[in-house]
């Protein structure tokens, strides 16, 4: 029986091509979307869950509450390692500490020997990190990280330095271009959905060793997100107990009064990749928010498939009704009929889960490319599978079961007189709601995917206070012998053509990097909010196109004795006009040398757009200047480029050139945003295509089912034009209620999103106008071309057909 | 075989009631070759419909060898018909979708009846009609006379104890309209109980009796 059912289904999909093909072709999209979403989430959801102990693993975070609100810091101040393995024995604790853009050299016998920038993966570890993280040990032993100048590589990283890891035991590497390590041990490399890149690891003991170099501090004072201490908490110690143990810990340990108070306490392991309160030391954290949008829009697309599904099938019923009536007539009871249109489903579901998987595996590189996802990944994992499993059940059930009921239930007198029509199995006002709920959803997306899209441009046009084009930026050490050669190496690229200006400084103006202070002004008690500070000399402002609103850029000078602020600085003063700040006196910290203000810079974006601006200050500190600025003349980029390379490397050939354009690294900023904004569109799109093809689907039967009333119309003297407006009337109406579902939910929708910025575009009623015409636009076009033809067709052969 | 006691069947258009039968009562003998006439409208289709069980009446009662049908179970009633009704329509009513062969199978099927039995029942039965070279077609490779055929073996496949026809011939030419009364001639011979709605007074002649029908009443 069931190979007969089975026969039965195919012949019917290939006797009914128009049908099948826009049935399964929607099913396919909307599975092999479901497929591809599912593999981006679960990914993002896997990052460092091959932890062994990922459930046990915490980290230690930092919050400080200030009248300004509360500010949150992955990292905690050094001294607080030991005293948190003092206050917490039954924990195991682990320290990590990071420096971007370190330079490894492998030194060779003759010549300065092979130099390598570790923009990522450099890293400084306690042997006691790895009771905390497990990592495989090809050789050595995490207990060699005990002592200082002793360094342990990932097996790619050792064979990128010596060719084979097993060459690398033994050598001697020099980080910076002044310690000394020697590599001890080798580990695997981790995967690539991991926070944590791994690939130079020194023992923390060599940081401790280097007079400061890498940020070690005995304070308490400072905190850099650079050092972070994670904990194993055994199985019978829970989260909230280590929190409580943390108040105490923290009130013993800060200076907490009334006007600030710093709590340490626990994140888990599994909330690393997604809190964006805290930096980790991957490439990106997601928000959880995202990944639920982007599940959202999985199902809506399967919703939209099956609601395509439900629609064709229910319309096909009135063709299928006779041969059911005679199934009926032959013997076969309702119970029958019903498994029968539901086996028919069940084929299409799974014709079209297999074309979906191949969709899916055509289109994986690209999703991987969109979505930034560095590791292998594979769809054809146990979970997929299980997916796939669930996607057919629940996919067959859901589109299959209406219409075998309406099926299975044709009185088999009423089926065989051809007296079932739409209007009989009923259900026009389900299969309407339907087309109203998918355009309503399609609205939905076309509305969220334009704000999406205005957002992004708004970011990209808005006014960043400063001048991007153009601006190559060399990342440089800041160590003596570099900071020696670095007036020379300035005269040199200004003597070339394409250079027009070259600064040294800190930091770019806009970068995700901040660093911090309290500061004293005008020898009053200390302001209450933190100041941004920035290190550069006085090409900077030029450089950058920054523009001054008072006063003047400092002049050159060795010391810091003067400073340019910010007007925010000035307002949040409560000064009103900028020329009073100026003469003013301020210091950094509590205890440090005044300075004076010489000027007021306009105020420009320090972090990403979806921070307000901060107040700031800028000064001179030579020992600060990580980075070189060129700016070039728009003409002949390409070869300034090689010529500042070649001068680099003959003022400075021990260390390594890195290079990148400022333009570059500011729209890294929203990439993310970015990426996903390209995501939204694109599946936005995919589900606009798949309520295409429901309607289409759908008006091609129902001019099927009115080829006798077009007939009689047309005898009666209708016009095209009128036939067309029958068609299009309702259809019209369709598309307006579903707009007016879509213009509440997606404005509740997308503001809620926007309010992650702080500067953001105004949600304008031009965007629900666009919206409509699109969807408007697009079901003309489905219902047009099908309406003009049944206005076309000649009555006289429609009738005759009758 | 069947008895049929003061049946009533109607529709309710609007506040008039509209009837289709009306107080019908009708006793059929095995063996007997009924031919149901009447005008457009008469109610014979209705008629057969509710001998057959595909539509039920409103009011009456109805004895199918010796059973009170319409007190039976939907399941229990099915029984009865799949295993002691066949149907044969005017418009054939084949499955577009399944070839000749599979069209004639499918009722077996309905009955659970093994595979390698229902190969040779089928086969027997294409055996008789002549028809075993057509067993690959599809209805619409057939003509009209060869379709009611296949139709017609579809219905004696199960082996009924009645076979209800609806104008089994009015899509037919006279020719072929001719062999197919001859064959139920044939089937009534062998014991098979036949009732069959007809238009024409020459295909009524082959059964034993004829029942005259007008505005929904037996005319005598």
């Amino acid at each position: 029986m069931i190979k007969n059912y089975f026969k039965t289904a195919w012949r019917n999909i290939s006797r009914h091509k128009a049908f099948s093909f826009l049935n399964i072709a929607g099913l396919a999209v909307g599975v092999a979307s479901c497929i591809l979403l599912f593999t981006v989430v679960k990914y993002e959801l896997s990052y460092d869950s091959f932890q062994p102990n990922y459930q046990q693993i915490y980290h230690v975070v930092s919050q400080t509450k200030s009248p300004d609100g509360i500010a949150y810091t992955s990292g905690i101040p050094f001294p607080a390692l030991d005293a948190l393995r003092l206050d917490f024995p039954q924990a195991k604790t682990g320290a990590i500490l990071s420096n971007y853009g370190s330079q490894v050299t492998v030194p060779s016998k003759n010549g300065v020997g092979k130099k390598f920038i570790e923009d990522k993966g450099f890293y400084f570890c306690d042997p006691e990190f790895f009771q905390v993280f497990h990592y495989d040990w090809l050789a050595g032993s995490p207990e060699e990280l005990k002592n200082p100048n002793v360094t342990a590589l990932t097996e790619s990283t050792a064979a990128k330095y010596f060719g084979n890891w097993k060459n690398a035991i033994g050598q001697t590497l020099l980080l910076d271009n002044a310690v000394l390590v020697k590599v001890t041990a080798i580990i695997k490399d981790p995967p690539a959905n991991t926070d944590f890149p791994l690939s130079v690891i020194n023992s923390m003991a060599t940081a401790k060793a280097s007079n400061g170099k890498y940020f070690y501090d005995s304070t308490w004072h400072s905190t850099t997100s650079n050092f972070q201490v994670f904990m194993l908490l055994p199985k019978n110690v829970s989260e909230s107990q280590v929190n409580k143990g943390l108040i105490t810990f923290s009130n013993k340990h800060y200076n907490n009064d009334k006007k600030e108070q710093k709590l340490n306490f626990l994140e888990p392991l599994s909330d690393v990749h997604f809190d964006n309160r805290f930096e980790n030391f991957g490439d990106h954290v997601t928000d959880r928010s995202s990944l639920w949008t982007l599940s959202l829009i999985a199902l809506f697309i399967l919703f939209m498939a099956c609601i395509n599904f439900i629609n064709l099938s229910t319309a096909q019923a009135v063709n299928r009704s006779k041969e059911m009536g005679i199934r009926k007539v032959l013997g076969s009871n309702r119970r029958q009929l019903f498994r029968q249109v539901i086996g028919e489903t069940f084929l299409i579901v799974c014709i079209s889960v297999i074309i979906a998987i191949g969709i899916a595996a055509l289109c994986l590189p690209y999703i991987k490319y969109i979505a930034n996802i560095e590791g292998s990944i594979s769809f054809l994992s146990g979970q997929i599978f299980l997916l796939i499993l669930a996607l057919i059940v629940v996919i067959t059930l859901l589109a299959g079961i209406y219409p075998a009921f309406i099926l299975s239930g044709f009185t088999p007198a009423l089926a065989l007189k051809n007296k079932i029509t739409s209007a009989t199995i009923g259900g026009i006002s389900l299969r309407r709601g339907l087309v109203i709920l998918q355009f309503s959803i399609s609205q939905i997306l076309i509305i969220g995917t334009i704000v999406a899209i205005s957002q992004m441009s708004f970011v990209k046009n808005s006014d960043l206070g400063f001048n991007k084009e153009a601006v190559l930026v060399i990342n440089a050490n800041a160590d003596s012998a570099m900071q020696a050669r670095q007036p020379a190496f300035k005269q040199k690229l200004l003597q070339m053509n394409g250079v027009k200006d070259v600064s040294y400084s800190s930091d770019v103006p806009s970068s995700q990097n901040n660093w911090q202070t309290n500061f004293g002004f005008d020898h009053q008690p200390n302001p209450d909010f933190p100041l941004d500070v920035k290190f550069a000399d006085e090409d900077y402002f030029k450089t950058f196109g920054l523009q001054m609103i008072a006063g003047r850029p400092f002049g050159q000078s060795d010391t810091i004795n003067e400073v340019v602020v910010n007007e925010t600085f000035a307002r949040k003063l409560n000064i009103k006009k900028p020329e009073d700040i100026v003469g003013k006196e301020m210091r950094y910290g509590g205890r440090g040398e005044w300075k004076t203000i010489v000027g007021v810079v306009k105020d420009f974006k320090i972090n990403s757009l979806k921070e307000d601006i901060k107040p700031l200050a800028i000064a001179e500190r030579k020992n600060q200047y990580f980075v070189t600025a060129v700016k070039l003349n728009s003409t002949n980029i390409l070869k300034t480029r090689e010529a500042v390379e070649s001068a680099w490397n003959e003022v400075f050939p021990e260390y390594a050139f890195t290079s990148n354009y400022f333009e570059d690294s500011i729209n890294d900023f929203y990439r993310q945003d970015n990426q996903l904004a390209l995501l939204y569109k694109i599946f936005a799109l995919i589900a606009i295509l798949i309520s295409c093809l429901g309607l289409y689907g759908l008006v091609t039967f129902m001019a099927l089912q009115r080829t006798k009333e077009i007939g009689v119309r047309k005898v009666l003297g209708a016009s095209v034009q009128n036939i067309i407006y029958l068609f299009s009337k309702e259809f019209t109406v369709l598309v307006i209620i579903g707009f007016l579902i879509a213009v509440p939910v997606s404005w509740f929708m997308m503001n809620h999103w926007l309010d992650n910025f702080v500067y953001r575009t105004n949600f304008s009623p031009w965007i629900f106008v666009l919206a409509i015409v699109i969807s408007m636009v697009i079901a003309w076009l489905a219902v047009g071309y099908k309406s003009v033809k049944a206005a076309l067709a000649n009555p006289v052969k429609s009738l005759r057909s009758e | 075989m069947v008895s049929l006691k003061n049946i009533f069947k109607w529709y309710n258009t609007g506040i008039n009631r509209t009837f289709i039968l009306k107080d019908i009562s009708l006793d059929v003998e095995a063996g007997e070759f009924i031919s149901i006439m009447g005008p457009s409208g008469s109610g014979k289709s209705t008629l057969l419909n509710v001998i057959g069980l595909l539509d039920e009446p409103n009011e009456g009662e109805y004895f199918f060898m010796g059973e009170n049908v319409l007190a039976l179970k939907e399941k229990k009633r099915s029984e009865i018909f799949k295993t002691h009704i066949g149907f044969v329509f005017q418009a054939y009513h084949l499955i577009d979708e399944l070839t000749v062969y599979e069209n004639i199978e499918t009722p077996l099927i309905y009955q659970n009846i093994k595979t390698s039995e229902r190969k040779s029942m089928v086969a027997d039965i294409l055996d008789r009609f002549q028809i075993v070279g057509k067993k690959d077609l599809f209805p619409s490779q057939l003509s009209g006379g060869q379709q009611q055929l296949v139709g017609i073996a579809r219905a004696l496949i199960v082996h009924p104890k009645l076979i209800l026809a609806d104008e089994p011939t009015g899509n037919l030419n006279s020719k072929q309209g001719a062999e197919i009364m001859q064959l139920f001639k044939e089937l009534n011979e062998e014991g098979v109980t036949i009732i069959q709605v007809t238009h024409s007074e020459k295909n009524a002649e082959y059964g034993s009796r004829i029942i005259h029908l007008l505005d929904g009443r037996i005319d005598n």
